[in-house]
This record gives C-alpha cells, sequence and structure tokens, in this order.
C-alpha cells in the first residue's frame, strides 16, 4: 500500500511535467477560437458507431477552451446541404467547410475500431480512433491516434490505466450488450486534456485560469 | 484497498485535468440516447430546455453549442420562432458562431409561415 502510495504521487508530479513532444507551432500560428467537429468516417463493422462518438467530442473539445460548432446542428445543416456520409463530408476541402460554418479549424475524426470479441470466458473491447485537426487554410494542426481496450474478467495487467479503465466501465459491462462510450469518453479525455500531445489550450480556457 | 487503489488512480489521472469550464447538464449522454433511440429526441429536448432554464435563471454561462442544439431541435419539430430565438441567444453568448447562426435565422425569415406555425 505504502508503495503503491509512492508510486502514485510520482506519477502525480511526473504528469503534469511531461515536455510536449508533438511541434505545435502550426497550431500556435492558426491560434483557432472555433471548431467545427464534422460528422465521423466508420472503418468500423458497427453501422452506429458515428453517430455515438459524435456524440462523446464536443465536451472535451469546449473544455479544452474552445467554441465547438454544436454537432447535432452541424449534423443537420450538412444533411440540408447534400453531406450525409462522413466519407463524403472529410472529402470536401477544409476551407470550404470552414468557410460554410465560419470556423477556424475542422475537426476529422476516423473509427478505426469499435468492436467487442467474445470468448468464452472474456470480451475484448476495442476502440480505435484517428483524430486529425486542420485550420480554415487547409494547414494540419494536430492529429493524433488513440487506441483503447478492455477485457472485464482480465485483471492481470495491473497497470493503473487498465484499473482505472476497468473501473470506470465496469458498470457498463454488465449489460448484455457491451456499451463503448465510457471508453471513447476516455480515449477523448486522454487524446484532447491529458496526453503531453494534446492540443494547446484554447482562449476560453486560458482566460479562466 | 482496491477502492483505494481505484481513488488514487483515479486522482492521478484527473491530477492534471483543469477544473470544467461548464455545466454541461448531460448533454453528450442525452444527445448519444437520442442517436441510439430516435424517440429519445424529445427527452433531449426537454433536457436541453430545463438545463438551459435553470443555467439562465442562476446568470451561468451556457456551454456551447447548447442554444443552438436546442434551436435545431425546435426547427426540426417546426417550432421556427423558438428556434430562431435559440440560434440568437448562441450568437449572443459565443460571436464565433455568428456566421452560422445567421444565416440559420434568415433561412428561418425567408422560410417561416406568418400563421399557423406549430409550437
Amino acid at each position: 500500500m505504502k508503495l503503491a502510495a509512492i508510486f502514485f504521487s510520482c506519477l502525480l508530479l511526473a504528469g503534469c511535467a511531461v515536455p510536449v513532444k508533438k511541434d505545435m507551432s502550426a497550431f500556435a500560428v492558426a491560434a483557432p477560437r472555433s471548431i467545427l467537429v464534422v460528422p465521423t468516417i466508420n472503418k468500423s463493422l458497427d453501422v452506429d458507431a458515428p453517430n455515438y462518438v459524435l456524440a462523446a467530442l464536443p465536451v472535451p473539445v469546449a473544455e479544452k477552451g474552445f467554441y465547438v460548432f454544436p454537432v447535432n446542428t452541424t449534423k443537420f445543416v450538412l444533411e440540408q446541404e447534400g453531406y450525409y456520409e462522413g466519407e463524403r463530408i472529410h472529402q470536401e476541402p477544409t476551407p470550404v467547410l470552414a468557410k460554410m460554418f465560419g470556423a477556424d479549424a475542422v475537426l476529422y475524426v476516423t473509427i478505426n475500431r469499435w468492436d467487442a470479441q467474445f470468448a468464452l470466458f472474456t470480451t475484448v473491447v476495442t476502440v480505435d480512433f484517428d483524430y486529425r485537426m486542420v485550420a480554415k487554410d487547409g494547414t494540419e494542426l494536430w492529429k493524433e491516434n488513440k487506441k483503447l481496450q478492455y477485457q472485464p474478467q482480465n485483471n492481470t495487467s495491473g497497470s493503473p490505466m487498465a484499473i482505472l479503465v476497468g473501473a470506470v466501465i465496469n458498470a457498463a459491462l454488465t449489460r448484455a450488450a457491451p456499451n463503448y462510450m465510457p471508453l471513447t469518453k476516455q480515449a477523448n479525455q486522454e487524446v484532447f486534456l491529458l496526453s503531453p500531445n494534446a492540443i494547446p489550450n484554447g482562449p476560453y480556457r486560458k482566460t479562466a485560469q | 484497498m482496491k477502492v483505494l487503489f481505484i481513488a488514487a488512480a483515479v486522482a492521478t489521472l484527473s491530477g492534471c485535468a483543469a477544473p470544467t469550464l461548464y455545466n454541461w447538464g448531460g448533454y453528450d449522454d442525452a444527445l448519444y440516447s437520442s442517436y441510439k433511440d430516435p424517440s429519445k429526441s424529445e427527452a433531449l429536448r426537454l433536457k436541453l430546455e430545463a438545463h438551459i432554464a435553470a443555467m439562465d435563471t442562476a446568470g451561468t454561462k451556457v456551454a456551447p453549442g447548447l442554444y443552438a442544439e436546442l434551436g435545431t431541435l425546435y426547427l426540426q419539430s417546426g417550432a421556427k420562432s423558438k428556434a430562431a430565438e435559440m440560434y440568437a441567444k448562441e450568437r449572443q453568448a459565443w460571436p464565433e458562431s455568428a456566421q452560422l447562426m445567421t444565416a440559420l435565422i434568415t433561412n428561418i425569415q425567408r422560410t417561416a409561415p406568418a400563421a399557423g406555425e406549430k409550437k
């Protein structure tokens, strides 16, 4: 227990001091205030995944300090303009989308995996997302990949992340169908807020501190 | 012991996260539910209405996008003037939304029927 306490306090201290690895200079130059989150591309086999992932994106990005265009309103407007599929929207040049909405940057998310593999005693739930942010002039500002897996019956790894993810998700998995949302939210939290390669703070986060 | 351990893990991971900027009033989960089961979009509307009313009464800033999301639900149910009102509130609260909100409001004014609007 004492060892664990020391271990965690080290993590606590180290967690904030990790140097930024990625070059964020393009982001600093563009200094976006507003981010348009467009419907996602789905490479998984679950046809419902794109909407579910879309619903989990605005909160972490807005909490980072950006104005996030309302995702359901964005989806509605795009459908009015004839854009129904994420694939079609992602093919559109970023400057066109940004101009249509008056956005400083566009966030594209691709769902690579969103599945549960069932074996006799274990289930492995996997989510895997690509994130890409592009400025209104077409400059790529930031990209990241996040893959998270959860094995509810397998607690042998013992890493703090596995324990946390397990704690977050346990309740959800008692249902018959696996619930991907806790893992999805966790992935977004890590990518936008916790990772050393997270996007820099937006203007509303700066003024709040 | 196990509880302590989990608490420590949570503390570790949330240690660096700054305090939240906004009260979302369960928006993301309600939006998810409405995508999962479209009959729940009524529940999303009620949730947003109650949340926005509470925030307005308390004088707390409403999180980005929430006025507009409620406006779009109104628009989809045919309540155009209520939709325009919400879009105007979004524009007032968040200047970054001005171009889109103005476009939506203009479109409503252009197409709004004079009478017989569904409330």
